[in-house]
């Protein structure tokens, strides 16, 4: 009983870790993110191109990862995004053609491969990341036999969640963030630079996306399309939970972990996984605003 | 004169005279190509009207296109040479042999649990039937429970795109009866008393581009009854419409049904055209592409999304002779997807109306006059 419990809680937290970054652009911003799954991606790719290039250990990769990804993030509200505010569809639509640029950036190695030069870590292939040796063996937890990675996991999405609280909740800056999401007008007339924090946390919620990538290349193959099924999943956690509610996220994650843990341990992974997408289409339409909102204005 | 509305209807007549046309220069190869192309620009329509005219963006037309699918599929399968010839007294698909738990009667009936759903497909209408039957109640019933409830915009999306998932999750996962990942592949011909549609012949390149004609002239028809234009009014302000009496859910529910019934039928005729039906029907990128398609060529313009389909796949199909430059050309319809989302929201239709505005703009001042001189 209590293994299953410890997979769910690992699959949430997995869940968590992708959601987290789409909690805050889509949540806070009403940036329906399609890229954000290739966020995922690059940060997986950072940490093979870090170990290959520059000799950094999987922990190193972790910051080196989040600087990446935010500044790419940082670049796509720039460019694309800033366009498209109160276009909500539409937002959903740019960042699918962002997504694809991505991905075949990577897959044609931005473009040298049609010059015959290769970079290694890049290109359409698979790609391993090892993980350092005192991550890999299994712990003893109330007689249970616990993977440590899993564990790892679990604690940097705790950390990250208390992180990402913390900035929403408690400082300056996410009374700003949190001011735009209710009202961006009233904000900007209030003397919020909206466009500046608007930039700033789609940055954020890429960089989160960066470290959810690093975390992913450990237990997962690293290729250009893995990012596209991570997107869904996130996109049902933060819709599930309640548009801008981080705790709703937290929640739906941690539930839809459970089912899908829960049911995986007496049929298939398969029907696990459709099992999850039957309950996200009844919560949906039960209470279509999520399991925790509040009222946006 | 020259009106925005004329040069609206010549478009449709030119366009339609070209693919009724095209056979005469295609070869075998191109005529089956181009005939698969035509499916895709019928799921082009098919998401214009549910998009373009009902603001309902369906992330997952895939289904009732998959739906259709498999539906014809299911009965070419019974139809085809390999499952006749299993030694049994009603035919039998090879894939449920391979999949047969030992012992297992070679029967359709009891083969495995529930391959008794396959005994009225031995009948090629039913298959056919259903192709549009099924689609349609899918349709029925969640359109029903979801516009009833008021759900709107992204909630719509994110539950058709759950839906399709799931099913696709169902198909693959029933590995005994749907013969999973691998779809139903080496299907029997489809049959019109005792015509057979070749998959390079004529016929079907015909068969296709009539519906697409069908679906063209038919649909622009009906979004410009009464029903439509409420459909559009419900699209620009859902609660104006329903405040100004107007049963809202009554009329989203019937135009997202005929989308899926106008994609069902585009599921048969890919069956019939590229003889297979997989699971990738219902892979999410396949819907998304279904909205790009539509994106590109104007989501507001049946004729548009029926081109932007076309465009896409041809200049695709153009550029595969070498992988570099399938690769090359996905990156370049992301870009061009980006560009015009941002600088074309209306798409090439809306490109082209924007020109024929002006076109007529130009003989304005003699029609205004005329106007002016009858009018006080």
């Amino acid at each position: 009983m209590l293994d299953v419990i410890f997979i769910g809680l690992s699959l949430g937290s997995i869940l968590l870790l992708v959601a987290l970054g789409l909690a805050i652009t889509y949540g806070a911003m009403g940036v329906i993110n399609m890229a954000h799954g290739e966020m995922v991606m690059v940060g997986a790719y950072t940490t093979v191109m870090g170990a290959l290039w520059l000799n950094l250990g999987f922990l190193a990769s972790l910051p080196l990862a989040f600087v990446v990804t935010a500044l790419l993030g940082w670049a796509i509200e720039r460019v694309v995004v800033r366009r498209l505010y109160g276009r909500l569809l539409d937002t959903l639509l740019a960042t699918w053609g962002v997504a694809i640029l991505v991905q075949q950036a990577v897959r044609l190695e931005f473009g040298m491969s049609f010059f015959g030069l290769h970079i290694q870590g890049l290109g359409p292939g698979l790609q391993n990341v090892k993980v350092p040796e005192w991550m890999t063996g299994v712990a003893g937890i109330f007689g249970n036999q616990v993977n440590i990675y899993r564990l790892f996991i679990i604690l940097v999405t705790l950390v990250l969640t208390l992180v990402t609280w913390l900035l929403m909740y408690r400082s300056e800056i996410g009374i700003q963030v949190r001011a735009i999401m209710r009202n961006p007008r009233m904000a900007a007339a209030c003397g919020i630079d909206v466009q500046r924090i608007n930039g700033l946390t789609f940055a954020y919620g890429s960089g989160l996306a960066g470290v959810a990538g690093v975390m992913m290349s450990g237990f997962k193959t690293v290729f250009p399309d893995m990012g596209t099924s991570m997107v869904v999943d996130g996109f049902m956690v933060v819709v599930v939970g309640g548009v801008g509610s981080l705790f709703g996220s937290v929640l739906s994650a941690g539930l839809l972990g459970q089912v899908n843990g829960g049911v995986a341990s007496f049929t298939n992974d398969i029907l696990a996984r459709a099992v999850v997408f039957g309950l996200v289409i009844l919560i949906i339409i039960v209470k279509p605003t999520g399991l925790f909102s509040f009222k946006g204005r | 004169m020259i009106t925005t509305r004329n040069l609206d209807r010549a478009a449709y007549i030119i366009f339609i005279a070209l693919i009724l046309l095209a056979p005469l220069v295609l070869q075998e190869f191109w005529l089956n190509r181009i005939a698969k192309f035509l499916v895709f620009g019928i799921l082009g329509v098919a998401v214009s009207i549910c998009w373009g005219y009902g603001g309902i963006l369906n992330l997952g037309q895939g289904l009732f296109f998959g739906a259709g699918a498999y539906m014809l599929a299911m009965s070419l399968k019974l139809a085809s040479n390999t499952s006749l010839q299993q030694g049994s007294d009603q035919p039998v698909p090879d894939f449920m042999l391979w999949n047969a738990e030992p012992g297992a009667p070679t029967e359709l009936c009891c083969i495995s649990k529930v391959s008794f759903l396959w005994l009225p497909f031995q009948s090629q209408w039913f298959g056919v039937a259903m192709g549009v039957v099924l689609p349609i109640v899918l349709a029925f019933v969640l359109g029903s429970i979801v516009f009833r409830k008021r759900i709107a915009g992204v909630f719509v999306s994110v539950i058709t795109l759950a839906l399709v998932l799931l099913v696709r999750l169902l198909v693959i996962d029933a590995q005994p009866v749907t013969n999973g990942f691998n779809g139903l592949t080496d299907l029997g011909t489809f049959q019109v008393a005792g015509f057979e549609f070749e998959p390079y012949s004529r016929a079907t390149y015909y068969l296709v581009a009539g519906f697409l004609a069908l679906a063209l002239v038919g649909g622009r028809l009906l979004v410009e009854t009464r029903a439509g234009l409420i459909l559009q009014a419900i699209r620009d302000d859902q609660n104006r419409a329903r405040y100004l009496g107007f049963d809202v859910p009554v009329y989203q529910v019937f135009f997202f049904t005929v989308s899926a019934a106008i994609s069902g039928i585009a599921g048969m005729l890919y069956v019939i055209v590229a003889e297979f039906a997989s699971p990738t029907f219902m892979d999410l990128s396949f819907s998304i592409t279904m909205v790009v398609w539509a994106a590109l060529g104007g989501r507001s313009s049946l004729l548009g999304a029926c081109i932007g389909a076309l465009l896409i796949n041809v200049v695709a199909a153009t550029v595969s002779e070498t992988q570099m430059f399938v690769e090359a050309w996905k990156a370049m319809i992301g870009l061009v997807f980006v560009l015009v989302v941002l600088f074309l929201p209306r798409g090439l239709a809306g490109f082209g109306q924007d020109i024929a505005e002006a076109l007529s703009a130009r003989r304005k001042p003699a029609a205004v006059a005329e106007a002016e001189g009858r009018t006080p």
